[in-house]
């Protein structure tokens, strides 16, 4: 006996997927992400106030005002002024820059750096990625902490000498992730695939292990970007980092804050919250840009 | 400084007064306090801010080690606890010089016992001195240079000891009061020199209970110390703790009552407000003050035209007043400590480039210089640094802030300890450096010393024949007077030439709880750190 | 899996080797002489002939090859030499602080597993619910809140409001359990909020990601309950990054916690590191920085033996 099956039309009523303009895609975004897009507007007010700078505001960071140490915020100076008579306002201004140039060049050059040196071990094999997996692994066995210390220690106290501190012990922890990926992609059965059909090494790793490499590689640097932030503030703690009188949040932040912490609470308490606002904003801004962004996930 | 005590004594004793006066008057029974009677007992808890290297104080220059190693050992002479800069006999009694200044003879105390039981004689007094002024091979001596005039050190009885110079030393008593000069048993030197870098045996009023390295150090009561019912304390016990508002806050919860060092002014204002009269605060000005070292061979800085102009652009009055609340630096002086009997007086110091008090003037002269020097637009330069915050980096700020004024653009660069006097004092690695001149003691072999040419402190580099030559004749002067003006002239001619550029000389605050009685803070943290008059009120 | 294993053990060798070759060329690259430093003190006057002295009795005139070799010779034999600062042995130093940070690093992971993976999951299971957002914001605050900051900041709090101070110097729980408590409690919990904040937001990505999986659709699909599906068969696929977190993150703490152990007065190994570099201790350095790889070394292979005893495709690679 035949069961008869009512074959079912599927009309398709929309069509498929649509392309979405980059507008409906962020408002798409803001929509379905509002964490995120908080995150992603902290991060455009930190740009916006670092690159703005020297419009919004007339005080110099550097040359306080000696009658008015310690004042009160006030209308003139709304976080105060700190040990110096310098607006602490500012001062927060100009670290946004600082903060925004260590995070960003720190992040980029490292997980880049350690992006290039993964997807070279993972595709060319051999030799070459033994070699590199054992430098990395000795990169990665090496305390963070101590390595950022030793490179401060040797190159000295500058914004441009933190920022390679930091980098470094960033380069194998993403080296390996990347890695890790470039491998799974390059076992793909589609790769082997395209090379069967003759395409040139190059282009293999260009049109097809790069894209599938930015997930993971754009996750990494916006965890990257907010761990630099909080690296540089832990440096200047322990007097490796920046130098005064540079207006870095890490550098208001260290050892006499904490003694002015009762005469001027405003003096730590401002940096620590811009810190901690910038970590926020881009961490937020990161997962959600990875949920959006984790093919698995779009499913869900 | 020492005054506010003395006022609160002051105070308290004519209120006494007046209260037996009413009392007698009245003719009723009346309880007269007179000075408080010392209690005995209890353990004093202290936190310092360092550790040091080793426990022998003629190997070690730093804070951390005299303090926690003082109370457990003797010295031939001492700075009176109570009146700095007087010197009164330790392990000596009384002492004669020769007239020609060519033999000190010191008669010792009998009776003086070892924390062991063996007895302290002249012999070990000569072995402790031998091997501060000669040490042997592979053991360093940290105030060798400071004995230079000595010949030999001679024992003829065990009650007496005899230094013979090669030629006459104004500082010789004052250097044998220093406090790291102590003595140490003969027998233990004879068998290692360096016995001492991780023991103690020693003859002080306590006796040495436990080190955990890192965490603390205690010391106990010697019951047989050579001065009667001394100590009163039962020991004493110092927490290490590296970071200031962490030490400051262990004085406030009264986890530890006392820090020897300095708090800064911020954290003392919040203890006073919180704690109010449980806790003393002694302020007094110390033998340091924070410069700049100027590289005298490197250009421009080998152009005094060039040195003069930084150091006429430092307002150094607007300095102490913006400074001090923050750093306790405060006192404008020249190269000798102002308050001292090497001071040189203000209306002298205004004369020379800096010290004036005409602002705008100094800055207009010194931009002239510059343009004169061949910089009308200024220049930039490094100024490096040692990466202590304070008083280090604000010292710094502010002289970068005056400099930009006269078109000198100046970057911070501070350097970690190790660096910093690799850089310095070794190499000579620099154009501008941060410098304290730190010394134990007022003296003016120990802070003129380092103008001399090819000194081991000379960091600037400097070299001027008049100041070598005024130099060593003070250094065998023994006349106050005429020491004082040649002195006088090498701080002239240092100050006309700017081969240095003085800052402001420091102050700190000794906090401690009211309960710790006794205790007088001197000039320098380096002193009165014996505790054998130190009590505690209650516990 | 005893070839893998083989090979894993050989590969540890250069390592090693390349760590301890990095850190002895890392410490002679700085600048600065630790012979300087002892007799500098704090700024008085030095004698170079006893400069030329204590390099020499420090070992520190021999060719940089020499002083390797030597010193890798000693670690052989876990001698791992004299502390240029104070004379005394390394291990001995080390011995000092190690119960301290030890005790920290496992109540640390204590205190932040117990938190963090039930939130990650509860996060996971509710994600993009209001749990989700209170999660995730909680344990974001953990990272980006500078946890040196915190710890200063609950010191002042303690002091100014109940004038009280935990104490300043460590008491091993067995010998006195509450003075241990009063001093510990602090330093656990800012470290532990920070640490758990990190293993929440990776238990909740790793348990994300199984719960897209077929294998959990088709529990759906069978209509298991929700706390089986998360608790049986989620949360056994997404422990294993987890574990290799937690893992990686204690060696961390044994040697990375320098401020927090500076805040609290705490007399541990990473404070004592970073004394060490600042004082050109290579000794020291060399021994914790070797140390601390060994430990982080020991670990990813423990966790990789793990995967590759779950996973067999990894064995035969």
């Amino acid at each position: 006996m035949s069961v008869q099956y009512p074959l079912v039309q599927v009309r398709v009523s929309e069509p498929l997927a649509p392309r979405l303009t980059f507008a409906e895609e962020v408002v798409k975004f803001v929509r379905t992400k509002p964490l995120g897009a908080a995150g992603a507007l902290v991060v455009l007010a930190m740009l916006f106030v670092a690159v703005f700078v020297e419009a919004l505001t007339r005080y110099d960071p550097y040359q306080g005002d000696y009658a008015l140490q310690f004042a009160r915020p006030s209308a003139e100076h709304w976080f105060g002024t700190d040990e110096f008579g310098r607006d602490l306002l500012t001062r927060i201004m100009y670290g946004a820059r600082i903060a925004l140039f260590v995070g960003f060049t720190a992040s980029f050059a490292g997980c880049t750096l350690g992006a290039l040196l993964g997807v070279l071990s993972a595709y060319w094999g051999g030799t070459l990625d033994l070699l590199l997996e054992r430098l990395m692994d000795v990169l990665l066995a090496f305390p963070q902490l101590i390595l950022a210390l030793a490179i401060a220690s040797i190159l000295g106290p500058a914004v441009q000498n933190v920022v390679v501190a930091i980098a470094i012990p960033v380069i194998p922890r993403v080296a390996r992730v990347v890695r890790a990926t470039a491998l799974s992609v390059k076992e793909h059965q589609y790769v082997e695939a395209v090379q069967a059909l003759g395409a040139s090494r190059p282009r293999v790793v260009l049109r097809h292990i790069i894209p599938n490499i930015m997930a993971p590689y754009l996750i990494m640097l916006t965890a990257q970007l907010g761990a630099a932030i909080l690296a540089e503030a832990a440096l200047s703690y322990l007097g490796l980092g920046t130098a005064e009188p540079t207006p870095s949040w890490g550098l208001m932040l260290s050892g006499s804050a904490a003694s002015y912490a009762e005469k001027a609470p405003w003096i730590a308490l401002f940096p620590g919250i811009a810190i901690s606002l910038a970590v926020f904003g881009f961490n937020l801004f990161g997962d959600s840009l990875r949920d959006a962004l984790d093919p698995k996930l779009r499913r869900g | 400084m020492a005054v506010r005590i003395r006022l609160h004594r002051m105070l308290f004793s004519v209120a006494a007064l007046a209260l037996l006066v009413v009392s007698a008057a009245v003719a009723t029974p009346a309880v007269v306090r007179a000075a408080e009677t010392p209690r005995r007992g209890g353990v004093l808890l202290a936190v310092i801010g360092a550790e040091p290297p080793s426990l022998d104080p003629h190997q070690e220059s730093t804070f951390a080690n005299i303090q926690l190693v003082a109370p457990l050992y003797s010295t031939l002479l001492q700075f009176d606890p109570h009146s700095f800069p007087k010197i009164i006999g330790d392990v000596a009694t009384e002492w004669k010089i020769s007239p020609d200044g060519l033999i000190y003879t010191f008669k010792i105390r009998q009776g003086i016992r070892f924390h062991d039981g063996s007895p302290l004689t002249a012999a070990d007094v000569k072995a402790s001195y031998d091997k501060i002024v000669f040490p042997p091979q592979g053991v360093r001596s940290s105030r060798r240079t400071a004995f230079t005039a000595i010949e030999r050190v001679e024992a003829p009885d065990p009650g007496t000891v005899v230094f013979r110079l090669k030629f006459p030393s104004a500082s010789l008593i004052a250097n044998l009061a220093s406090p790291w000069n102590v003595i140490f048993p003969k027998k233990y030197l004879d068998q290692d020199p360096n016995y001492f870098k991780t023991k103690v045996v020693g003859s002080g009023p306590f006796k040495f209970k436990s080190y955990v390295r890192g965490s603390t150090f205690e010391g106990e009561r010697n019951p047989d110390y050579f001065v009667k019912d001394r100590p009163y304390l039962d020991g004493y016990k110092f927490f290490i703790s590296t970071e200031t508002s962490v030490r400051a806050a262990a004085i406030r919860s009264g986890r530890a009552y006392v820090e020897f060092r300095n708090l800064p002014g911020p954290e003392v204002e919040a203890i006073k407000k919180q704690l109010g009269d449980k806790v003393v605060v002694q302020e007094t000005p110390v033998t340091a003050h924070w410069g700049i070292a100027v590289n005298n061979t490197v250009k421009p800085f080998n152009d005094v035209r060039v040195r003069k102009a930084l150091t006429l652009a430092i307002d150094r009055y607007t300095a102490s007043r913006v400074l001090y609340p923050l750093t306790g630096l405060k006192l404008v002086g020249g190269v000798m400590r102002p308050g001292s009997e090497w001071e040189m007086p203000e209306a002298d110091l205004q004369k020379y480039p800096g010290f004036g008090k005409d602002a705008e003037k100094n800055r207009a002269e010194a931009r002239r210089l510059l343009a004169e020097a061949g910089y009308p637009n200024g220049f930039k330069v490094v100024l490096k640094n040692r990466n202590i915050k304070l008083p280090y980096q604000d010292w710094a700020v502010f002289a970068i802030q005056e400099w930009k004024k006269i078109g000198v653009e100046a970057e911070n660069r501070p350097l970690e300890t190790a660096a910093w006097f690799s850089d310095g004092r070794d190499k000579g690695n620099f154009e501008l450096m941060v410098y304290p001149p730190v010394e134990f003691m007022d003296d003016p072999d120990l802070f003129l010393g380092r103008f001399v040419t090819g000194a081991n402190n000379n960091w600037g580099r400097m070299s001027d024949p008049r100041v070598d030559d005024l130099f060593a004749r003070q250094a065998r002067v023994r006349d106050p007077v005429e020491r004082k003006q040649l002195t006088d002239e090498i701080q002239r001619i240092v100050l006309e030439n700017a081969y240095f550029i003085p800052g402001l000389w420091w102050t700190r605050n000794l906090v401690h709880w009211a309960k710790m009685r006794n205790y007088v803070a001197p000039p320098s943290y380096y002193s009165n750190q014996k505790l054998q008059d130190v009590w505690l009120a209650e516990d | 899996m005893r070839t893998y294993l083989a090979k894993r053990l050989l590969l540890i060798v250069p390592t090693l080797l390349g760590v301890a070759s990095l850190v002895f060329l890392i410490m002679r690259v700085i600048p600065g002489d630790v012979a300087l430093l002892i007799l500098g003190g704090d700024g008085g006057n030095i004698d170079q002939a006893q400069l030329v002295a204590m390099h020499r009795e420090l070992g520190l005139d021999q060719p940089l090859l020499v002083q390797f070799g030597t010193w890798l010779w000693g670690v052989l034999r876990f001698d791992f030499g004299t502390s240029l600062w104070t004379g005394q042995p390394v291990v001995e130093e080390l011995l000092i602080r190690l119960p301290l940070s030890l005790e920290l690093a496992f109540l640390a992971t204590g205190v932040s597993v117990l938190i963090a993976i039930p939130l990650g999951m509860l996060a996971a299971a509710r994600q993009d619910t209001w749990v989700d957002y209170v999660v995730r914001v909680i344990s974001i605050g953990g990272l980006a809140i500078p946890s040196f900051w915190v710890g200063i900041l609950v010191i002042l709090l303690l002091v100014i409001y109940f004038g009280w101070g935990p104490p300043l110097e460590f008491t091993p729980p067995w010998v006195d359990p509450w003075a241990n408590f009063q001093q510990m409690v602090w330093p656990v919990l800012t470290v532990g909020y920070r640490y758990a904040a990190v293993t929440t937001r990776m238990t909740r990505s790793t348990v994300l990601e199984v719960l897209r999986e077929d294998y959990i659709r088709t529990a759906w699909a069978k209509g298991l309950a929700e706390r089986v599906i998360v608790i049986r068969h989620a949360l056994k696929n997404a422990m294993l990054p987890v574990i290799t977190l937690i893992g990686t993150e204690f060696a961390f703490l044994i040697g990375g916690l320098v401020v927090t152990e500076t805040v609290f007065t705490l007399n541990g190994v990473g404070r004592f590191v970073v004394d060490a570099v600042a004082h050109r201790d290579y000794p020291v350095v060399q021994a914790l920085v070797f140390v601390i790889a060994f430990g982080f070394v020991i670990v990813n292979l423990l966790i990789d033996l793990t995967y590759a005893w779950f996973d067999p495709r990894i064995r035969y690679r």
